[in-house]
């Protein structure tokens, strides 16, 4: 037995030991304490070595096993950490109150473990079948956190199910092609073989693998279920899935498309006379998909929603630069998986505080909570410069390497896109802060509290994660490099502070340096020069002149971008939705159909139908 | 490089900026007034402007994000000199460049939202979903434009645009080499300053519905020192894209006031857009003409 074998018994063994402990409050700290004895030995584990696990069967003559490599591993470090934090999250008042309005708490702490578990068995998998066993674990697995809820959760939740089988399917139909492709279900076999196959059958093989892990992703147009199903989940399991749990389609597509069948491959596939290839598609499909949800966010008026469309935006952002496929952008991507972990994380577990105080995370009903609960103020400020990609936090690290591969590999287009995607970020987290902290401070919230320590401990945690890992992304960048490696690409070259590249470097640690030397000249000059400056009251306010008393309400909230909405709003048509109900219609019918005519409601009606179609090919040959 | 040079060198790059800027601001109404037959303001106006302010008797704070906010404004200016290269000195550019300059940017404009918004009052607000909106719309020909520049030099190092801009005289300049884009560039440089017609988040002739509203004293104040960076960075680096940076700081200072002429006697003898139409304008005109750019520089 080694440590992965180790790693997997005690994630299994957690599942009932949570469900178990999940409770008490004590437990619920030492299911954290779990996480944290996971989290140790994955870091135990030297993921170089790809340790196989002695867990193994054969299946048709196919054997089936378990390794981690680099590139598994600095997912499941993601994951289990993850997984720690939200628990963490829930383990004081949170859980307590919630558990006793009637959230299982059982299931809620089981389901997380589960998904733990089903997440590092897709990781660590090593041949087609563990990992069609893994991918299909991980989709159900997601399916219990969100249906914890209940109401519009479940919902949510079925749609997410429908879609997931679906993915399941293509990916399952990959399988098969591979089988008969390649004879094997190994990946040695498929990565042998990949170089020969014929052009039709790499078409088949790749679009069935990737639409299949894209709809995890949420990629567009196969997005629509994610922002409904993560944002009315249980607070931690709606932090925890949309840190970690979209990502795991990545994974899949690093694994696949760029490991064994190899990126260069992807070029073979062009279509439209050459003048476009696969690889250019997904880059163009990654770019819309950053740009458009990003605008959808913008326009929701619920917190949870409002970040859970940016999680399917970002995700845009991480296949854009793996498919790039160059050793800066790959490696922004796969470092973009690590900031936005934990920047998301962080933005949820804020706005489930602050739902956890005001009880709604509608944001034309909140406002001015910056003075009642500072920390959970500043966790969600940190988090939407990490979002929104500016400096010194890391999302701007890992968003600045995917720009610059994209303007020095000659792919301006794609980079003027991204950008386009992080303005309309910028706009979008500024809505969400000012209509949740700033503003008019509503008289019903006059007594709100800060959040819990439980609650913000975490998050603060989180922030100083965020802030570290921007100002030194090496550290990070380390283990991506190895994950780059792992999966064929060219290493990325860093330092500490990030790049150092004659196309352009960035050193984070002098960049933050010089920012925070500013704000303390700025404060300087603030502070020690000039008059006095008085505070009012919070509520001791008047709007042009007007002197207003504090029950009249005028936040500025609802429709925040107007003069902008104005201009765009023709062009939110609800394409996809519109799709996707057709496509639903569509397949109703065709149900309708089959049943009447399996239960033959109408016989004479389907003799004549018969008939006519019988006619029409004999007619057909006897004619043609 | 020793450590007490770029130490100095940190130290010189905004304070030039802050003294340039505050003729910048000079400049600017003495055109304004010139242009409306006024004589305009006297040489030490600008200073004197910034002394009144910070010594107020009435500073009204809405609390603490109020002050931090303003803090954030000029510090992020201050850090942003140090990225940008001047005659002799270059900072620390090269462990930056223009991407992160362009995003360094936004802090100060994000230290400004956050302090309005704790002004709650709904008229601040409004200016600054309107000032965001002018972000997203002039930031895209911009990008349009750093993206044509960076694949033209081949680099994001805002040190080797320079030195590859002087190697051969005005032919290498980046407008002989990209009009198009430089052109582009310009309109992006309205939006960037926030000059008519594209003015209407600052709103400054209507002062109850902008972001100033709830800003006096050195609220104020702060925010005209802003002004006086923002002036001179938005100029700078236009210059440095462009014009082929400074060979020296005559030649230096000469382009970097010529460039802010033309915003600013457009911005004189234009009225001003409303939010929509400003967005049609920037994503219309300025974005087909660096499109275009583009091309040429991409073939």
């Amino acid at each position: 037995m080694n440590e992965l074998d180790l790693l997997l018994l005690i994630a299994a063994a957690s599942i009932p030991l949570n469900a178990l402990l999940a409770p008490a409050k004590l437990g619920r700290w030492l299911t954290v304490a779990g996480y944290a004895v996971q989290l140790g030995l994955l870091f135990a584990l030297t993921p170089g070595d790809a340790i196989r696990s002695t867990l193994s069967f054969d299946l048709l003559g196919n054997h089936v096993g378990w390794q981690l490599d680099a590139l598994g591993w600095f997912f499941a470090i993601v994951t289990v950490a993850a997984a720690g934090f939200s628990a963490a999250f829930a383990a004081g008042e949170w859980g307590e109150i919630n558990g006793r309005q009637g959230l299982s708490l059982r299931w809620l702490y089981a389901g997380l473990q589960i998904n733990v578990l089903a997440m590092l068995l897709l990781l660590s998998s090593a041949d087609f079948i563990s990992l069609f066993i893994g991918w299909e674990l991980t989709s159900w697995s997601g399916l219990i956190l969100m249906l914890l809820a209940g109401g519009e959760a479940i919902r949510a939740a079925l749609r997410y199910i429908v879609y997931a089988l679906a993915g399941g399917m293509a990916v399952f139909a990959g399988l098969v092609m591979t089988h008969a492709a390649a004879g094997s279900l190994q990946f040695d076999a498929m990565q042998a073989i990949a170089p020969t196959l014929t052009n039709a059958q790499l078409w088949s093989i790749a679009l069935l693998f990737i639409t299949g892990f894209s709809v995890k992703m949420a990629t567009m147009p196969f997005h629509l279920w994610q922002a409904p199903a993560y944002a009315y989940s249980p607070g931690p399991a709606s932090a925890f899935l949309g840190a970690i749990s979209a990502r795991m389609g990545l994974f899949a597509i690093a694994l696949v498309a760029i490991k064994i069948v190899g990126v260069i491959q992807l070029d073979r596939l062009a279509f439209w006379n050459d003048i476009a290839n696969l690889r250019d598609l997904l880059a163009w499909i990654a770019v819309v998909t950053a740009i458009l949800p990003t605008f959808v966010a913008m326009r929701q008026n619920d917190a949870r929603l409002l970040l859970s469309w940016h999680g399917i935006g970002q995700g845009g952002y991480m296949l854009l630069g793996l498919v790039v496929a160059d050793s800066l952008g790959s490696a922004g991507a796969l470092l973009h998986v690590f900031n936005y972990a934990t920047y998301q994380a962080i933005l949820l577990m804020a706005v489930f505080a602050v739902v956890h105080r005001t009880g709604t995370a509608d944001l034309n009903r909140l406002g001015g909570l910056v003075a009642r609960m500072p920390l959970t103020f500043l966790a969600m400020l940190v988090g939407i410069i990490g979002l929104a990609g500016l400096p010194p936090m890391n999302g701007f690290v890992s968003k600045w390497m995917i720009y610059r591969s994209l303007v020095t590999e000659g792919m301006p287009l794609l980079f003027v896109a991204t950008v386009i995607g992080t303005l309309g970020t910028v706009l979008s987290v500024y809505k969400l802060l000012h209509n949740t902290f700033l503003g008019q401070l509503r008289l019903e919230h006059v007594e709100v509290k800060e959040a819990p320590w439980s609650m913000t401990v975490p998050m603060l945690l989180l922030c100083v994660v965020v802030f570290v890992t921007g100002v030194m992304p090496g550290f990070v960048l380390s283990h991506v490099a190895a994950v780059q490696q792992a999966i064929g690409l060219e290493a990325v070259r860093y330092t500490l502070g990030g790049i150092e590249s004659p196309a352009g470097s960035l050193d984070m640690i002098w960049i933050t340096g010089v920012l925070f030397a500013g704000f303390g000249i700025g404060a300087i000059l603030f502070y020690g020069f000039g008059g006095r400056s008085v505070r009012v009251h919070q509520l001791d306010n008047y709007a042009g002149g007007h002197f207003l008393t504090a029950d009249v309400r005028y936040q500025y909230s609802d429709n925040f971008y107007a003069g902008l909405m104005h201009r765009i709003r023709p062009w939110y048509r609800d394409s996809f939705a519109w799709m996707e109900s057709s496509l639903v219609s569509a397949v109703g019918a065709v149900s309708t159909l089959a049943r009447g005519f399996f239960e033959q409601a109408n016989p004479a009606y389907w003799a004549l139908l018969g008939t006519t179609v019988v006619m029409t090919w004999m007619m057909w040959h006897a004619l043609g | 490089m020793h450590w007490a040079e770029l130490l100095f060198e940190l130290t010189v790059m905004p304070l030039v900026a802050f003294l340039v800027g505050l003729f910048m601001v000079l400049m600017m109404r003495k055109i304004g007034a010139r242009l409306q037959r006024r004589v305009g303001p006297p040489l030490m106006q600008p200073l004197y402007d910034i002394v009144k302010l910070y010594g107020k008797r009435t500073q009204t704070s809405h609390g603490l994000l109020h002050e931090i906010g303003i803090v954030m404004a000029v510090g992020g200016y201050v850090a942003a000199e140090t990225l940008l290269p001047v005659p002799g000195m270059n900072g620390i550019a090269e462990k930056g460049g223009m991407i992160t300059l362009l995003y360094l940017t936004m802090i100060p404009s994000l230290g400004m939202a956050l302090g309005v918004g704790q002004c709650a009052n709904p008229n601040g607000s409004i200016g600054i979903s309107r000032a965001l909106t002018a972000m997203l719309a002039y930031d895209i020909p911009f990008v349009i434009v750093i993206a044509g520049v960076a694949m033209h030099f081949g680099t994001t190092n805002l040190v080797d645009v320079i030195t590859q801009q002087q190697a051969g005289g005005f032919e290498t300049w980046g407008i002989s080499q990209m009009p198009l884009l430089a052109l582009a560039g310009l309109f992006a440089l309205q939006g960037m300053l926030g000059k008519q017609p594209f003015e209407i988040y600052v709103a400054p002739a209507e002062i109850a519905t902008g972001p100033m509203v709830e800003m006096g004293g050195k609220f104020l104040g702060g925010l005209f020192v802003m002004q006086c960076f923002q002036l001179y960075t938005a100029s700078v680096l236009y210059v440095t894209l462009f014009l082929g940076g400074g060979e020296n700081w005559i030649t230096f200072l000469a382009k970097a006031f010529a460039v802010l002429v033309i915003p600013i006697s457009v911005a004189f003898l234009f009225p001003r857009y409303r939010t929509e139409d400003m967005i049609t304008m920037l994503w219309k005109w300025p974005v087909v003409l660096g499109l275009l750019g583009l091309v040429f520089v991409g073939s």
